[in-house]
């Protein structure tokens, strides 16, 4: 399913919370939505979800109005709430027929997804003693039971512990296979790992949009790192008098030094070094960030 | 239809285990047995007040027909405790639900706003009307065994009229419950706005078409003398197109989620 978001807006009272938004999201694709607390993710997702109204822009699911495209949306609230009396096989048959899924497939289904989400033993249990990350993993399978096309989930692991957030990364891993999956996340570590590609929002604005190598490549500095010898650290200080080198600095073992065009300057100052006989430990091109470092680069 | 149903089945689990549908009808039925049993006993409890002494005219004094007991269950028990426990009862109808987010989760799902709203009124106002059928034949039992025997259809199309009413207090209520989000205040306002439809009734008969409180008028009309009012047909319609009205207003707010 093909998921197009056109020019979203919407304004709170103090706050415009999105603003102009628009990305594309093909099928099977799957888009960590990240950004800081309060720059707009949520909103965004409710919209797209149809639990907000955009006050301008329309969203199209394969050329359709979301909002008439219901069956085909999998939702994961940011804090998935149940009726606490109902038990954790009586929400999933619930959720279930309001989808329009029939009581034998239903009693086909539950089971199995129970057991995939490691709730099995829990099934009769009333939500209402769930801990946290069961009614997350809970949220997981209601979201899943009808086997949506499109799966929205808002801070699914946030709220989890590392074994628990383990448990629910290595679910995602599993349905991204035949599903197209929109999160958001502020924590980078978890999306880097299941979405291959990220759009970075902030104050309601999309600031970034791209696949993780795109994301490293465009964010590489165009600095060179090297490790020499003890003997040869006079050379360093030459090395500064050159028109093509803009700074030097000292990091781990060796230097960094920033250049203005990466790959000529690279040749050149490796003809420099063994035309001064300097022997070099380490020749390191274009040092990257971490995916860490560019999100905080990006949105502070 | 499907999701219809699901929804109707879940709020009828719910009020089950609220015990709303054990305390609901006990409450009702209570009131219905106080008005015949204490208007029959109101000389004893006169008495052992104080008593009358020398020599008092007083109608109220005369034992009274059972006809104006039971229309007295509609109006003074009914229509002002009854209210009340109604309100309360049904606060939270749609509140609850919008506060900790099932509604708007709920609505992810391919379910109408129209059958989300139906299922909680509908399913409601057949609580409501099981309550007060019950408390009404409580009454009517009574009062044909302590005083006189109103005529059973009599009985049953003043129910029937006093039903009507009942569909607005609950739909009124569902919709101050869609508006607002503190249930305190959803009560309060309920409370007294159907107080002062109640109030008005019988003051003037062209408020009186617009009023839906005149169809409980009516209920007693019927049981004090017998014969309908003119313009009940029209009551009940304006009553109908009101509940109706209310229904679509409550749809458009949340379609537009302003909630």
């Amino acid at each position: 399913m093909r998921l197009e978001i056109n020019k979203i807006t919407k304004r709170f009272k103090h706050k415009t919370a999105v603003n102009s938004f628009s990305m594309v999201v093909d099928a099977n694709e799957c888009v960590g939505l990240i950004g800081p607390n309060g720059a707009g993710k949520s909103t965004l997702i409710q919209i797209i979800a149809d639990i907000l109204y955009a006050d301008e822009g329309e969203i199209l699911l394969d050329g359709q109005q979301i909002s008439t495209m219901k069956h085909q949306i999998g939702y994961l609230p940011q804090y998935p709430n149940f009726f606490s009396w109902m038990t954790a096989f009586e929400t999933l048959s619930f959720m279930g027929t309001l989808s329009g899924l029939s009581k034998n497939e239903l009693q086909d289904e539950i089971p199995l997804l129970l057991e995939k989400v490691g709730l099995e033993k829990e099934a009769h249990f009333q939500v209402g003693t769930f801990s946290g990350g069961m009614k997350q993993r809970l949220g997981i399978a209601q979201a899943l039971l009808h086997k949506p096309a499109l799966m929205i989930m808002d801070e699914p692991v946030s709220a989890l512990d590392p074994i628990g957030r383990r448990e629910v990364l290595n679910l995602l891993k599993e349905i991204k296979k035949e599903t197209t999956i929109l999160l958001s996340t502020h924590i980078l570590s978890d999306a880097e790992e299941i979405c291959e590609r990220f759009v970075v929002i902030q104050n309601g604005h999309k600031i970034e949009d791209a696949t993780k190598d795109q994301l490293l490549e465009r964010h590489q500095e165009s600095a060179i790192y090297v490790e020499i010898r003890q003997e040869d650290f006079k050379w360093v200080t030459m090395v500064e008098q050159l028109s093509y080198v803009k700074k030097i600095e000292n990091e781990r073992n060796g230097f960094k030094i920033h250049v203005l065009h990466l790959e000529e300057d690279a040749q050149r100052l490796l003809q420099y070094a063994l035309d001064s006989n300097v022997i070099l430990l380490k020749f390191e091109m274009g040092i990257q960030e971490s995916l860490e470092e560019i999100f905080l680069e990006l949105v502070v | 239809m499907n999701t219809f149903m699901a929804l109707s089945k879940k709020e009828v689990t719910q009020m089950t285990k609220e015990f709303k549908i054990v305390w609901l009808p006990i409450v009702f039925i209570l009131l219905g047995l106080t008005q015949p049993i204490m208007m029959y006993y109101m000389p004893v409890i006169l008495q052992s007040m104080g008593g009358v002494e020398g020599i008092m005219i007083d109608p109220t004094m005369a034992k009274p027909d059972g006809s104006e007991v039971l229309a007295s269950t509609l109006s003074s028990q009914f229509d002002q405790l009854g209210i009340i426990i109604l309100a309360v009862a049904t606060m939270g109808i749609i509140q609850g639900e919008k506060a900790n987010g099932m509604m708007a989760f709920i609505l992810t799902r391919p379910v109408s706003i129209s059958s989300y709203l139906n299922s909680k009124i509908i399913v409601h106002y057949i609580v409501a009307v099981f309550c007060i059928a019950l408390g009404y034949g409580m009454s009517y039992g009574y009062t044909s065994y302590l005083f006189t025997t109103v005529p059973v259809m009599q009985g049953l199309l003043a129910l029937a009229l006093y039903c009507v009413w009942l569909l607005f207090v609950i739909t009124f209520v569902a919709m101050m419950s869609t508006f607002f989000n503190s249930s305190a205040f959803i009560a309060l306002v309920s409370i007294v706005v159907l107080f002062i439809c109640r109030f008005i009734a019988g003051l003037h008969p062209f408020l009186d078409v617009v009023n839906p409180a005149s169809n409980s008028l009516h209920a007693t009309t019927i049981l004090m003398s017998g014969g309908m009012k003119a313009w009940y047909g029209i009551h009940i319609a304006v009553t109908m197109f009101l509940v109706i009205w209310m229904i679509a207003t409550m749809h458009h707010f949340i379609a537009k989620k302003k909630f």
